[in-house]
C-alpha cells in the first residue's frame, strides 16, 4: 500500500462518500420520505388500487420467467463457452455482451419489428396459430431475457475456468455420463456463481423499463408492468402512488443486495 | 497382457505427442512410463483412460477393444497430478462416487468405504472435506476413490509431481507397499528417475513421442538401448569417445593399465561421502569422476595433479549421441 498522508486520506474518503451521498443516498432516501410523507396512507392506497396489484404481479411474473429462462440458458451457455471449442465462438462471446451495451429501447424495438403481428418476421404466422407476442407477456418475457442475458453467465464462465476439468474427468473415469457429471460435480461446484447471477438478473429484470415499455403497449391494467405505472401514475398527478409503488421497488432491489452481499464471501 | 497399446498417434495441431506407439504392459505390474516433460506420457496415459481420443492405433484392455469406448466405460482408474478432488464432498463421499454411480447398496458402499479410508490411513478424516487435508492425504484420497471401482487397471498421472520432496519419498514407498497388497495393474507416469527405478516392475522410456526402450529397472541402467535412455536414467561423462557412468571410471595416480588417459585434475568437489572430480585428459576430454571420500585421500586427488583414468572392467558405455540416432 502506497502511504497517503492524514488530511489527503480525509479528503478522499469525503469525496467518495459525498459523491455517493449526493448521486445515490439522498434522492432514494428522498423517495421513501416522500412515501411515508402522510403515514402509511401511500402504501394503503396503492395495494387497494387493483391496476397497481395487477402490474406488481405482472412484474413479477415476468421477472420469475426471465430469470428462469436465463438461467437454464446461461449455464448451457456458460458450459459451451468454456468447456467446447467450435466455430463462431468468438462471436459467441461477443454477442453476449450486446445486451450490456445496446439501449434496451432498442432491444425492444428490434422485437417488435421481428414479432409484431402485422408486418413482422414471425409475427402474422404466429399470431395466426394463436400466439401473441408482442403487447403480451411473452413479448415482455424475451425483452427482460434479452436485457439480462449476460448476467448469469459473465457471472458462471470465470467461475467455470477457474474449477477447470479435473474434477469432471475425475467423474467420467469413476464411471459417470454426461448427466451425473454435470448434476454431481459441474453444477455443485458453479452453484454460487449461479445464485449470484440469479439474484442479479432478478434485480435487473425487475427494473427493466426501456425494452417492455416498447414491446408491452402500456396498456394500465393489462400490460404495464411495476416500472411503467411508475412513470404513468407520476405523470397523472397520482404521485403518492409513483412514490409508493418506487418504494417496493427500492426495497425488492435492497433485499437482492442483502443476499449477494451474504453470498459473496463464501463464494469467494 | 493387461493393456495392449498398438500403433497410437496423437497431435495437437502441429505437435506429434505420440508416433506409432506400440508397447504392452503386463497384468498385475507395476509400471512406469519415464521420460522428460512434453515428451508424451501423459498423453499416452490418458489416452488409455479414454480422456484422450487418439488419432491412430488401438487400445486394448485385459483383451477388450476400448478405442472407441468412452472414458466412463472402461473401468479404469485415474489419479491425477493435481488431486483433482471433488471439493464439495467429504472424504468419505469422494471415495464413495463412483460406487453411488454404480447404484450399490447403501450398506456395501459404506463398508468398502471403510475399508478402503482404512487402507489409504484416512479412516480419522472420513467426515472431512478436501480443503482440510494435505496435499500427500488428498493424493491418497484420490487414490482411494480410484480403487473403490475395482478399476481393471489403475493409471496415476505424476501422482506425487505437486508434493514436496519428504512427502514424495513416503508416497512413493508407500504406492510400492501398497500394490503389493492389491495387485492392481499399475501404470504411473513420471519424469523422475530415480521414482520409476525404486517403484516400478518395468519401465517403459518415452522421448519425443516414440518408446525408446522397454525393460526391468536394472537392465535398462546396465543394458541402456541407447545414448538418450543412458543419460536419462542417471548421469553419464565421456572418455575416449563413449559415454560412461562416472562411477564406472577407474582413477589412479600412476600408469597401471594400458591404455589410460593422461590428465590433469581441474576441478574436486565433495558432496556428503563421495568425491566429484573432473579430470582434464590431454586429449581434451573434460572426464568426471565419482569415487568415495577414502578413495580420493588414498590417490591424494587435489587440483593440479597428474592422474590417468580408463573405463572401469564391466562398466556399461554407449556410443555418443551421432551414433545411436535412430
Amino acid at each position: 500500500m502506497v502511504e497517503v498522508s492524514t488530511p489527503v486520506r480525509w479528503l478522499l474518503r469525503l469525496a467518495a462518500t459525498g459523491y455517493v451521498f449526493f448521486l445515490v443516498a439522498w434522492p432514494v432516501a428522498l423517495v421513501v420520505r416522500q412515501t411515508f410523507a402522510d403515514g402509511l396512507d401511500n402504501l394503503l392506497a396503492t395495494f387497494d388500487d387493483p391496476n397497481v396489484v395487477n402490474a406488481l404481479e405482472l412484474t413479477l411474473v415476468v421477472a420469475c420467467w426471465a430469470v428462469v429462462i436465463n438461467t437454464l440458458f446461461g449455464v448451457t451457455i456458460s458450459v459451451l463457452l468454456v468447456r467446447y471449442e467450435f466455430p463462431g465462438k468468438r462471436l459467441l462471446s461477443a454477442l453476449i455482451d450486446l445486451p450490456l451495451s445496446v439501449s434496451p429501447v432498442v432491444v425492444g424495438l428490434a422485437l417488435l419489428l421481428v414479432y409484431n403481428g402485422r408486418n413482422g418476421w414471425f409475427g402474422p404466422s404466429l399470431e395466426d396459430n394463436g400466439f401473441q407476442i408482442i403487447f403480451s407477456t411473452p413479448g415482455m418475457v424475451m425483452a427482460t431475457c434479452f436485457v439480462a442475458l449476460p448476467l448469469v453467465i459473465r457471472e458462471v464462465v470465470p467461475t467455470l475456468t477457474e474449477v477447470g476439468d479435473d474434477q469432471e474427468q475425475a467423474a467420467r473415469s469413476l464411471g459417470a455420463n454426461a448427466r451425473q457429471t454435470f448434476w454431481r460435480i459441474t453444477l455443485p461446484s458453479i452453484k454460487w456463481a449461479v445464485i449470484y447471477g440469479v439474484v442479479l438478473s432478478l434485480a435487473r429484470s425487475l427494473g427493466e423499463f426501456g425494452a417492455v415499455k416498447i414491446v408491452s403497449g402500456n396498456v394500465t391494467g393489462s400490460t404495464q408492468t411495476a416500472t411503467l405505472m411508475v412513470e404513468a401514475k407520476y405523470q397523472n398527478f397520482q404521485q403518492g402512488t409513483a412514490y409508493a409503488t418506487s418504494f417496493l421497488l427500492i426495497l425488492v432491489s435492497i433485499a437482492c443486495l442483502v443476499v449477494v452481499a451474504l453470498l459473496r464471501p463464501k463464494h469467494q | 497382457m493387461s493393456i495392449d497399446v498398438s500403433g497410437i498417434t496423437k497431435k495437437f495441431g502441429d505437435f506429434v505427442a505420440l508416433d506409432d506407439v506400440s508397447v504392452s504392459l503386463p497384468t498385475g505390474q507395476l509400471t512406469a512410463l519415464l521420460g522428460p516433460s512434453g515428451g508424451g506420457k501423459s498423453t499416452l496415459l490418458r489416452v488409455i483412460a479414454g480422456l484422450e481420443a487418439a488419432d491412430a492405433g488401438r487400445v486394448t484392455i485385459e483383451g477388450v477393444d476400448a478405442t472407441r469406448l468412452p472414458a466412463q466405460k472402461r473401468n479404469v482408474g485415474f489419479v491425477f497430478q493435481h488431486y483433482a478432488v471433488f471439493k464439495h464432498m467429504t472424504v468419505a463421499k469422494n471415495v464413495a462416487f463412483g460406487l453411488e454411480i454404480r447404484r450399490k447398496p447403501k450398506a456395501e458402499i459404506a463398508a468398502r468405504v471403510d475399508e478402503l479410508l482404512r487402507l489409504v490411513h484416512l479412516s480419522q478424516f472420513s467426515h472431512r472435506l478436501p480443503s482440510q487435508l494435505s496435499g500427500g492425504q488428498r493424493q491418497r484420497m484420490a487414490l482411494a476413490r480410484a480403487l473403490a471401482v475395482e478399476p481393471k487397471v489403475l493409471l496415476l498421472d505424476e501422482p506425487f509431481g505437486a508434493l514436496d520432496a519428504k512427502v514424495r519419498k513416503e508416497l512413493r514407498d508407500w504406492l510400492r507397499r501398497l500394490h503389493d497388497e492389491v495387485h492392481v495393474t499399475t501404470v504411473f507416469v513420471t519424469h523422475d528417475q530415480e521414482e520409476a527405478m525404486e517403484v516400478a516392475d518395468e519401465i517403459v522410456v518415452i522421448n519425443d513421442g516414440r518408446v525408446e526402450q522397454v525393460g526391468t529397472p536394472d537392465q535398462l541402467y546396465d543394458e541402456p538401448a541407447n545414448d538418450f535412455v543412458m543419460s536419462f536414467l542417471g548421469e553419464v561423462t565421456t572418455l575416449g569417445g563413449v559415454l560412461l557412468r562416472p562411477h564406472d571410471v577407474h582413477i589412479s595416480a600412476t600408469p597401471q593399465l594400458a591404455g589410460a588417459a593422461e590428465g590433469t585434475v581441474a576441478r574436486v568437489l565433495r558432496v556428503g561421502f563421495e568425491v566429484r572430480v573432473n579430470v582434464l585428459t590431454d586429449d581434451g576430454e573434460d572426464v568426471l569422476v565419482v569415487l568415495t571420500r577414502a578413495h580420493a585421500r588414498q590417490l591424494g586427488i587435489e587440483p593440479g595433479a597428474r592422474v590417468w583414468v580408463t573405463p572401469a572392467s564391466g562398466a556399461t558405455t554407449v556410443p555418443p549421441m551421432e551414433a545411436a540416432v535412430g
